[in-house]
Parts: structure tokens; sequence; C-alpha cells
């Protein structure tokens, strides 16, 4: 009989019918921190696939020519929200939760450089790499429309049965080559390196 | 294995209180357990065949992804090992910067242990006090890092982010309610009847089992083994006083009782990194070279090796990860549940070791 009593004095309280008749949960907020799918800021892309060149994951990322205008795409199936292309964009086009407020304030950046090779014995010539490379496009554009290229200015060229690196310091290490070669025989060795500048000074 | 009694039961690959999928063979007489044998091989990833070739930025990635549950670690010895190999100073700021990042996701990994023994001995209110609770330290490592898991803050000569001072008074914050939470759910598993009765003496393991098992992290602790934490020899945690926890009594109750103590720990370590937090530069750069070089660390569950061999231009030709449950499985196995009254009791002491599954496999 106290035990009754005690649950229907529980049970009455004003608070607990209050709760139990229009409980609600705390509505979902993205917080400001959250690293979500990078997004375009609307600032205008050099096409220099610095975030190609960084991103970790495969085909998550492609710089594409729309209308004059390079201009970033993210493909949310295969972006892992790592964070890195927001962070290595010398131009802020990406904008990715706090990654470029805290780049900003903290002056850091990605340094690189990169370096080209073949392996001879897995090279089959077929030519892809020199001709879906951006740059060699770019450089070359008879090149991008035959497939055939004849300027010494272009990072890398099929001549004599071989394939030739002329200019790796042109290279951006977009890794497009790497991707279009159909037997693994291109590698683009990408060294990056996290800075910080501080007080106008390296540290 | 050959069979020898009447009646061979296994647990798993599915069984409600596993995490992931491993398979215990028990041989039973009656209700009594008299042998066991651990069956693995249900989640391979074959990831550090996926490692070979790729620089660090791509490295990085994938190794955190090795554990779910204590992936800052991982990424924490990846980066470490590469900064041997390539003599890398990282500064002060950033080393301490890790610690904390390191200590979050290690009060995660600890509590989510310890949510899964009390599910598996059916005690459901703490665990899910304990997974409400590790929400909140998640959030903080999420204000840290932009992730909650996977969150890549580690590179090679610093980290990525740095501490904001109004983060770092909000995790202060949230770390004093969470000691104050943890300290209600501590005196609840101590005092419980039941619980005592799931854990007190059962699943026993011995000092001298513990070292011939080769087992590491807390479960060795709980035995009663000295000098067996690798944070004893990381510069960052030396300078910060960190001294061992370590328990006697080597059953079920010892083990998570351990883990509370280790959050405890972490809590203080973390408030201390964040006090004497030094002004300056949170990434120092350098390239990485060619080298080889074998580094551990300690990961919430024990020693964690990697064996890096890299090139001229920092790329990873061959990696070799030694995750540290795969030595604890195999002492549960053959140490602790060797006769045990009965079958529940076996779930229980083989989660009170907390196996990582998908380390092992990788």
């Amino acid at each position: 009989m106290r035990s009754i009593v005690y649950y229907v004095r529980e049970f009455l309280r004003p608070e607990w019918l209050k709760k139990f008749f229009f409980v609600k949960t705390a509505p979902l907020v993205t917080p400001p921190y959250f690293k979500g799918y990078p997004t375009l800021t609307g600032k205008d892309c050099t096409g220099c696939f610095t975030c190609m060149m960084i991103c970790p994951a495969p085909d998550a990322i492609a710089v594409l020519r729309r209308k004059e205008q390079w201009e970033p795409e993210v493909y949310p199936g295969h972006c892992i929200r790592c964070g890195l292309c927001v962070e290595a964009c010398p131009e802020g086009v990406l904008a990715s939760g706090r990654v470029t407020d805290l780049a900003r304030r903290d002056a850091t950046a990605f340094w690189h450089s990169f370096h080209l090779e073949v392996d001879e014995s897995l090279c089959m010539r077929c030519g892809n790499c020199c001709v879906s490379c951006p740059i060699n496009r770019q450089i070359d554009p008879q090149l991008a429309g035959t497939g055939t290229s004849t300027s010494d200015e272009v990072i890398m060229r099929v001549s004599s049965g071989r394939v030739r690196i002329l200019h790796e310091e042109k290279c951006t290490g977009c890794k497009t080559c790497e991707t279009q070669c159909p037997s693994g025989a291109i590698r683009v060795a990408r060294m990056v390196e996290g800075v910080q500048f501080l007080d106008g000074v390296e540290s | 294995m050959k069979k020898t009694v009447d009646v061979s039961i296994p647990l798993g690959p599915m069984h409600p209180c596993w995490k992931e999928p491993v398979r215990l063979k028990c041989e039973t007489a009656g209700e009594r357990v008299l042998h066991t044998e651990v069956e693995l091989g249900y989640m391979k990833k074959g990831i550090e065949r996926i490692m070979r070739g790729r620089p660090w930025q791509e490295v990085m990635f994938l190794a955190e992804r090795v554990c779910g549950i204590c992936s800052v670690v991982h990424n924490m010895v990846f980066i470490e090992a590469m900064e041997l190999i390539s003599d890398i100073a990282v500064p002060p700021r950033a080393a301490c910067l890790r610690v904390v990042a390191n200590e979050l996701d290690r009060i995660a990994s600890h509590l989510i242990a310890n949510f899964s023994y009390c599910y598996t001995i059916e005690h459901e209110t703490l665990a899910m006090y304990l997974l409400n609770t590790r929400e909140t330290v998640l959030d903080n490592l999420e204000r840290l890092t932009g992730s909650r898991i996977n969150t890549a803050y580690m590179i090679p000569g610093g980290v990525r982010f740095d501490l904001l001072p109004e983060d770092a008074a909000t995790m202060l914050a949230d770390l004093a309610k969470v000691e104050e939470e943890l300290k209600r759910y501590v005196r609840i598993f101590e005092t419980g009847p039941l619980i005592g009765l799931r854990s007190r003496g059962i699943g026993y393991m011995s000092r001298e089992d513990a070292i011939r098992a080769h087992t590491v992290g807390p479960t060795a602790r709980a035995s009663g083994v000295e000098d067996c934490d690798l944070r004893l020899r990381h510069p960052t945690y030396r300078a910060l006083g960190f001294e061992q926890v370590t328990r006697t009594e080597g059953d079920n109750f010892a083990r998570v009782m351990l883990r509370f103590q280790e959050v405890f720990q972490s809590i203080d370590l973390i408030r201390k990194c964040v006090d004497t937090l030094p002004a300056g530069h949170i990434r120092g750069g350098g390239l990485c070279r060619a080298g080889e070089v074998s580094y551990s660390g300690e990961a919430p569950r024990g020693e964690l090796t990697y064996t890096i061999k890299t090139d001229d231009f920092g790329r990873v030709l061959d990696i070799a990860i030694r995750t540290p449950s795969i030595m604890n499985i195999e002492a549960c196995a053959h140490y602790m549940v060797v006769n045990a009254t009965s079958i529940a009791d076996v779930t229980s002491t083989f989660i009170s070791s907390d196996p990582c599954i998908a380390c092992n496999e990788r």
C-alpha cells in the first residue's frame, strides 16, 4: 500500500508529467569546429592542384576546368574529411570547419617538392601519362588535341620509345599520371613538410 | 583443435558480447570450461600491404584506420617513428598537445572497454552511464582536432592545429565534470555486490603467468607487472612526472578498476599539460628521409610497435605493425579462463582483457 502511494506521488509530480509528455531532445546542431566535407568559398581557384597533390584518399578531389575557370570538386563518397586540402590551398578556395581560420591564425602551411620516376620494366610506352597530365595540356595545346607533341617545354614526353622526363620542376604533384597509368609504372614522390611562420620567421 | 571432451561450445564469431568478430572454442564438462582456444581471421584488411609505397601524408590516415578505438595512438607512434628516422625535432608545445590528444583518446578507449565489461556482466545501467561520459570526452577531442575518432592530428614535426585558450578552458571544465561523474561510477562498480560476485576472483592471472604470456598494458599491470608502461620512457611523459599504476589482484575486477584509475591519471596529465602549455611553434617542419626503425609506444591496450623502412623521398617501403591485443588475447585464452566455473565467466573474462580484433588482424 505504501509503495503504491509512493509511486503515485512520484509520478504525479508536475515536472515528471511535463517531462513525460513534452520531452524533447536538444536539436542536433553541427558544431563550428566540426570538419565536414570541404565546400567552396567562392574565391577564384588558380588551378595549382595543391589540393589534389596532398589528398590522401583516391579520387576524392579533382580540379576541373569549368567555363574559363578552374574549380575543385569534392566527391563525398571518397573524401575522408581530413581537411588537408583546405589547409594546403594557398588561395583559400575550400572551407571546412575552422581549418582555414586556424591555419591563418597560426600561419601554418605545407611545403612540398616532387620527384617523378618511371619504372622502365613496367612502362608500356603508351603515353597515357603525358596526354593526361594537366600541366602538359596547358603548355602544349597540340598534345591536348592530337595526343602528339614536339614541344620540349612539357614535363614528360614519349620520344624514341621511352618516356622522357624533361621538366620535373613543373610538376604540381596532382597524381593524374599515376591514376591514368595502366601498369603503375610512373610514380610521383610527393615530399610534404608542415611548416609554421610565426612573427614573420619560419620555424 | 583435438576434441578431448564431449561438448565443445563455440562463442562467436557473432556474439552479443563481442564488439568485433572472433571465435572462442570452449571445451566444457557440464558448466565447467576446461580449455579455450581463440580463432582469429574474420576481418583481415591487409592494411600494411596498402601502406607500402605511399608517403607519410597517406600512411598517416591508413595507420589510424588500423584501430577504430585507439586511433590517435596509431597516428602518434607512426609519426614519431618517422621523426626518429628523419631526425625531426618536435617543438615543446606540439609535444604537449600530442599528449593531450593521446590522453583524451586513452580515456575514451578505457571507457568503452569498461562499458563492454559492464555490458557483458549485464550491468547495462553503468555501461550506458560510461558511454554517455565518453561522449563528453570525444566532444573535447573534436574541439581540439576537428574529428571524433580518426583525427589525423599529428604530422612529422608537430601537430596540425593549436589549442585555443577558450577551448582549453572548456576542456578543463568538461574534464572536471567527467571526473566527478566517474567517481560516482567507480563507487558503484567498487561497492556493487553483484558486480563483485561476477568480477572478484574471476579470471585470475598471476604475475608469473602474466610475464610468461608476455601480456602488455592494463592486463599486465593489473597482475602486478612493474615497469611495463612505455609512457615511462617517453620524454614528454617523463617531463610530466608520469608514474605507472599497478594493481596486484590480477582478476577481472582489477583489470577494470585499473582502467578507471588510469582514466583519472590521464585527466591529471591533461590538466598538467594544459596548465603548463609552453608558448611557441606547433610545427617545426622537416622532410622525411630514408631509414629504418622500430619504435614502440604505449597504446591504451599496451605496447604498440611500428617497424618502418622508408626510401629517399620518405615513402614507406616496408612496414610491420605489432599491436598489443595479440598477446593479451592469447594470455586470456590460455591463462585466465583455464578451468573456469561457468561459460558466462569466459565472455566476461575475455572482454575484461580488452581485446581489439581490428588491431590484431589489421
